[in-house]
């Protein structure tokens, strides 16, 4: 598509990146069958096609960003099926984020807006803040019919029961049983560890198995996704260099074959560590930690699972987008689970999704809340015993809409490789 | 691209209009600010662009019916637009312009299997029409490469054509009745459930009318039971020249394929990049696609496969598994857009005699030299439905110059020996120009009549398909 | 009159348009009785205009002269091993008419037979026409090539029109190779709804029907349901096999392979042969198939008279009534034209099924736009 940047804006190397994204792209429309958001709502605006319209005017022209294109960007869900569908291989993930960041820099957001976004951007990546959040939700339940949109999604959203914090997501390093075959470390998240403890528990246990010292780095944290998303870069840059500084040191002190992600959205954003510190000191840090970065079901597939018991249940496989759209990763979690003996199904329209996507569930209630009918719908309609995702931000999403059970993959992996029945299951 | 000057009274009363708008829909589906309508400037055909005066989004037939009556009684141009992925900027709007838009309008309202059809709003997109039946393992049967994200009302409108209509046909041979609202808001049923009643064939002309004639808001279709089983093989020439041959040679042979599909070697290279299908790295590639039982794939093929040896192939494969055949179509589907990661790209599709290709494929090398564009070529060969890709920098002053000039030239060379000018995409602005090259003053003549019949004041796209001198007249009356 | 050429006849049309002379189209005159009567002034006969210009089996394209006897069409294809693929009806047996039928008659008239609903009308393989309007011009649509948008589809709007838009000249088909071998599932004794359930379930088959009738009156009195498969010969035999027994559940079921028979039996149903020698008017109504039974029960019922043969799956519907009636209200649910009738019972009678105002308002002006004298074959569709 044609462009029409000038030599001085190029310069920036953020337009310079955008450029490429934008020239790449042909207007052919496909990404717009895929988008969720399209789906529901049926304007171009809200398509991959029509957001990346709005953002090549708004940079072309540096103009402030203006309410309606705030709109329409705020309304992506950043799920990336349009990157899957586009045969152009346009880079929207980084138009995206460049366009958040550029809005939050020219815009100045409704009050409302503006306190919660700060709220979460305080709360979320901090696990205790955030317990202690979910705790006074609990309290607030009964008030949410008087609240705004968003904080009567968070109320919906807060879980009624919460685990004790795990002594496992601590600094420490767990030991292989047998013979070393890897020395990896593990993301314990941030919100995850508040929210379900049981999947960094499951994650250690297969790894360690399986051969794997698992190392929980000092000082490693939240991995920017959520202000990332939000286009608070000084925020989000600030959590990923943490991030990088901590494996470095780990990289230094006994080496890391892989840094493994349990959950597939910070999996996206450490991936692309790479990209966003491209021109920063930390730049090859940055890249080697992003090689380095693996979803769990990566390195579980190159580790041999040994299957102790194959438990004859019906699992319905829900693709997270940052899995199946940011990190490509469509196979090896279907797989993995068959061939621990588990009889996988698939819903209608996986590639759509389910609306959790981030805080967007609660910036978007309306569009999420739409989004997850339908997927719970879809999900239902195969008639599984159990739905298994890689991200907590989809269980809880999925979990609050539907009685079957939600677990992580890598719980169930576990089970059938010889630990205990996840406590979901129990009644199964 | 020369488009009619902008009614300025039309611009002057744009908030009456908004206003109208708004009375008879919901405030979402009136899309007025500058910021917004600036993404409905164009389709899929980039190069020419400008946004309309509003945007207007309906969710029902009676929505789509208070909006054109509106139109017409305000004397306003509507442009119509399915998903936005035409290639020849059929839905390509005037500032005076309204974009009514269908994207919204997307139900299944019947499906009827006894009796082998479909009805739908024709906001629905191709794919998901096959995708309501196919769990009965019935399906749709035109498949234009862009069956992921165009609409059913756009099919209608340019009569696309797809990869497998060398056996079921086009959209007009799988049509059976619409629904549709004339400009001055008369809601219509022409066809149905039923075929050939009699009478003059209206249906046939508003199939392909580009939006011209009506706009069509339900549509009934013609759905076919899956065959028990289908199979491409892959077949790599040396020459573009062979690969033709050989193709005339197979249909000679009494064998009719339900595909040919034929790329060469820059949209070899590109799409296998996407898709991971394995093409062969060869000059010219054939996807030869049967259908039926294993048995008799295995019979056809084998046949096939005899023909193709006489051509001295560099390769000859058959896929062996269902996800390896939907690997290689989904390296086809994806060629147009795949040819994006090179460089932007003008899409022909003229259709010639199929005995005529290997000149054809020569004629449009030797103008690729003169004019110094690059040339992909991807298309219908069972057809003649060529789609060659000329490559250009949109970014490069004169550079879509000289592509518009070559692309003009080869469409020239498709109607010389005796094809036309498109095949699938329709006219729309992009070949518009080029009409009387295939018909004279008066076969457009008698084009214009029909429009006269439907649409008397010439407000429904009214710059598409005939060159502007021809309906300058009737456009300004 | 009897013009030789295209420019000949233009000129003669021209002339009549000035002098507002009524013309009758005529072709071989086999099926002059189809339509409303015509009054005019003068015939003008196409079968000066004849030849095929271009055959090129390897693009499955023939173009000829719209004057050319079907009959030589077909051999020229058949040479090939290839063949029109919609099976045109031919009419001289139900219309009593003789001479030789002519394949611009076959255009204008939108003829096609049992194959209809597997390989598409006449309209669905007619890729290009040239013809002369009511005002002696020359004018083309379409072409020679199979994929053709290039402006609105006047060739699907000449397909049908009887003449009433335009003098056909010139006719362009896509043609498809002849298959090898024909099977036919006989089913005996299916009642009309049993009949359409089991055509149903065949044409719903992955099997590629290209034929599904049903008389319920058969040669031998007795009721059967024929559906026609065609292809390689070891295709034919997997597929007849096949559906034998998909249908085993609704009777009696053989299989008839032998060419001359086939070719026979599908004539019959084709030409509508059972109504050849029989008096009375003959309707043809299209339907949605399902609806069918229901509609010739509901006429029964009313006390109407009436012979059936079901073609295209139950969705075309040959009526034989007692003369000079109207079966309209008593079905609904279907669009019935008058084949054969008296001159007074088509005067009475539509022929056309009636559409609704705006639709007979845009097919009267677009008669007017191309005939605007109303020179050619007046008042034949209204």
């Amino acid at each position: 598509m044609q462009t029409k940047f000038t030599e001085a804006q190029l310069k920036d190397p953020a337009i310079k990146r955008s450029n490429e994204v934008l020239r790449t792209c042909v207007h052919c429309g496909f990404c717009t069958a895929t988008c969720p958001t399209y789906q529901v709502l049926g304007d171009e605006l809200d398509s991959p096609r029509g957001r990346i319209y709005l953002i090549k005017d708004m940079l072309e022209n540096n103009r402030p960003a203006d309410e309606k294109t705030v709109k329409h960007i705020d309304r992506c869900l950043s799920c990336l099926a349009c990157m899957s569908t586009c045969p152009s291989g346009v880079h929207y993930m980084h138009l995206v984020d460049h366009a958040r960041e550029y809005i939050e820099n020219t815009y100045k957001r409704p009050f409302m807006d503006r306190t919660i976004r700060w709220m979460l951007a305080r709360i979320l990546p901090y696990p205790d803040r955030f317990r202690l959040a979910l705790r006074g939700a609990k309290l607030a339940k009964p008030f949410k019919g008087v609240m705004p949109g968003p904080v009567k999604a968070m109320l919906d959203l807060a879980p009624a029961e919460l685990p004790p914090p795990s002594l496992n997501d601590r600094p420490q390093v767990f030991p292989a049983m047998g013979e070393r075959v890897k020395r990896v470390a593990l993301m314990t998240g941030c919100a995850q560890k508040a929210l379900n403890t049981d999947i960094n528990d499951a994650t250690i246990r297969i790894l360690q198995r399986h051969g794997c010292e698992v190392v929980v780095a000092q000082g490693a944290g939240c991995c920017g996704a959520l202000t990332h998303h939000m286009g608070k870069s000084t925020e989000s840059h600030a959590a990923a260099a943490k991030n990088i500084r901590a494996w470095m040191r780990e990289i230094g002190n006994g080496g890391l074959d892989a840094i493994v992600i349990n959950t597939s959205g910070c999996g996206t954003t450490v991936k692309d560590y790479g990209h966003m510190f491209r021109n920063d000191v930390l730049a090859g840090d940055a890249a080697t930690v992003s090689a380095l970065a693996k979803d769990i079901s990566e390195v579980l597939s190159d580790l041999n699972l040994q299957v102790s018991e194959a438990p004859d249940l019906r699992v319905a496989y829900h693709a997270a987008c940052s899995l199946q759209h940011g990190q490509q990763i469509k196979f090896a979690p279907k797989t993995l689970l068959k061939n621990a003996g588990f009889t996988v199904l698939e819903p209608k329209d996986p590639h759509l999704c389910c609306g959790s996507a981030g805080t967007y569930n609660i910036m978007q209630p309306e569009i999420s809340g739409q989004l997850k009918e339908r997927k719970v719908k879809t999900l239902e309609a195969v008639q599984p015993q159990v739905i298994a995702a890689g991200n907590i931000g989809c269980m809880m999403q999925i979990g609050s809409g539907t009685a079957v059970p939600v677990v992580h993959t890598v719980e169930l992996l576990d089970w059938a490789t010889g630990g205990p029945k996840p406590r979901k299951l129990q009644s199964l | 691209m020369e488009m009619p000057v902008p009614n300025q009274d039309i611009i002057t009363k744009k908030q009456h209009l908004v206003r109208r708008f708004q009375a008879v829909l919901p405030d979402e589906a009136v899309i007025h600010e500058i910021a917004e309508t600036l993404a409905y400037e164009c389709d899929a055909l980039t190069a020419y662009r400008c946004p309309p005066l509003v945007a207007v989004l309906p969710g029902t037939t009676e929505e789509v019916s208070a909006v054109l009556k509106i139109c017409h009684e305000e004397g306003v141009p509507v442009v119509p637009r399915g998903a936005g992925t035409s290639l020849a900027g059929g839905s390509l709007p005037t500032a005076d312009s309204v974009i009514l838009g269908v994207s919204r309008m997307s139900d299944v309202l019947e499906t009827d299997y006894e009796n082998r059809f479909i009805r739908v709003q024709t906001g629905r997109t191709n794919l998901s029409v096959t995708g309501a039946v196919e769990e009965h393992s019935f399906f749709y049967a035109p498949d234009p490469s862009s069956q992921l994200a165009c609409a059913i009302a756009g099919n209608i409108a340019m009569n696309s054509g797809g990869a497998h209509c060398l056996k079921y046909g086009v959209t007009t041979n799988n049509l059976l009745g619409v629904t549709m609202v004339m400009m001055d808001g008369e809601i219509v049923e022409i066809g149905g459930a039923h075929l050939d009643a009699g009478g003059l064939d209206l249906l046939g002309v508003i199939c392909g009318s580009e939006g011209q004639l009506g706009i069509v808001t339900e549509a009934t279709l013609r759905i076919l039971r899956k065959p028990e089983a289908a199979r491409p093989i892959l077949m790599g020439f040396d020459s573009n020249e062979v690969a033709g041959a050989c193709v005339s040679d197979i249909i000679k042979a009494g064998i009719l394929p339900v595909a040919i599909e034929f790329m060469d070697r820059p949209c070899i290279r590109a799409t296998d990049d996407f898709c991971g299908a394995g093409y062969p790295d060869v000059e010219a590639l054939l996807i030869v696609e049967v259908e039926g039982s294993d048995q008799e794939i295995a019979d056809q093929l084998g046949r096939i496969t005899e023909i193709a040896e006489k051509h001295n192939p560099a390769e000859l494969r058959v896929s062996k598994s269902d996800e390896e055949s939907a690997k290689i179509w989904a390296g086809r589907k994806a060629a147009f857009g795949a040819m994006g990661k090179i460089n932007d790209y003008m899409c022909l599709d003229g259709t010639i005699p199929v005995n005529e290709l290997p000149y054809v494929l020569r004629r449009i090398g030797e103008l690729s030299k003169q004019y110094g564009l690059d040339v992909a070529n991807v298309f219908h060969a069972g057809d003649g439905n060529m789609h060659p890709l000329i490559l250009f920098d949109a970014n490069k002053p004169g550079d879509l110059e000289t592509c518009e000039e070559m692309g003009a030239e080869i469409l020239k060379v498709c109607v010389e020996v005796g094809g036309c000018l498109t095949g699938e995409h329709g006219v729309g602005v992009e070949k518009r120009d080029l009409m009387l090259h295939q018909y004279n003053a008066d076969d457009l003549e008698a084009q214009l009549k029909i429009k006269d019949a439907f649409d008397p004041a010439w407000l429904l796209n009214p710059a598409k398909v005939f060159p502007l001198k021809i309906s300058e007249s009737r456009r300004a009356a | 009159m009897n013009p030789s050429n295209e420019t000949e006849l233009a000129g003669v049309v021209k002339a009549a348009a000035s002098k507002g002379r009524r013309l009758r189209i005529r072709g071989g005159g086999t099926r002059s009785r189809l339509g409303r009567p015509v009054e005019a002034d003068e015939i003008l006969s196409t079968t000066g205009l004849t030849g095929i210009s271009l055959y090129e089996p390897g693009a499955l394209t023939i173009v000829a002269a719209a004057g050319t006897p079907l009959a030589e069409i077909k051999a020229t294809l058949n040479a090939e091993g290839q063949r029109l693929p919609f099976e045109p009806m031919d009419h001289r047996g139900l219309l009593g008419s003789e001479g030789e039928p002519t394949i611009g008659s076959v255009v204008a008239c939108n003829i096609s037979g049992p194959r209809r609903i597997q390989a598409g009308a006449c309209r669905d393989s007619l890729i290009g026409v040239r013809f002369v309007d009511g005002q002696g011009t020359v004018l083309k649509n379409g072409g020679r090539v199979m994929k053709n948008v290039t402006g609105y589809d006047l060739v699907k709007l000449m397909a049908g029109s009887y003449g009433t838009l335009g003098v056909l000249t010139e006719v362009a088909f896509k043609v498809l190779p002849k298959p090898e071998a024909c099977g036919v599932v006989l089913i005996q004794g299916l009642d009309d709804r049993a009949a359409v359930k089991a055509m149903s379930a065949a044409v719903g088959s992955p099997y590629d029907v290209t034929g599904a009738a049903h008389l319920p009156v058969g040669v031998d009195g007795d009721p059967v349901t024929m559906i026609r498969v065609e292809g390689f010969e070891a295709s034919v035999t997997y597929r007849g096999g096949k559906l034998r027994d998909l249908l085993a559940s609704y009777g009696d079921i053989s299989i008839e392979s032998d060419p001359a028979k086939t070719e026979a039996g599908w004539a019959h149903v084709r030409d509508v042969a059972p109504f050849h020698d029989r008096e009375g008017d003959v309707w043809r109504v299209s339907v949605k198939p399902s609806d069918g039974p229901d509609l010739i029960g509901a006429m029964r019922d009313a006390g109407q008279s009436a012979d059936v043969i079901y073609d295209w799956s139950g969705g075309l519907i040959w009526v034989l009534t007692p003369e000079g009636t109207d079966i309209r209200p008593h079905c609904p649910a279907g669009h019935a034209t008058l084949i054969r009738a008296s001159e007074e019972t088509k005067n009475r009678l539509p022929v056309f099924q009636p559409q609704v105002e705006v639709l007979e308002r845009i097919s009267r002006d677009l008669r007017e736009k191309f005939d605007p004298k109303n020179i050619l074959n007046p008042g034949l569709m209204g």
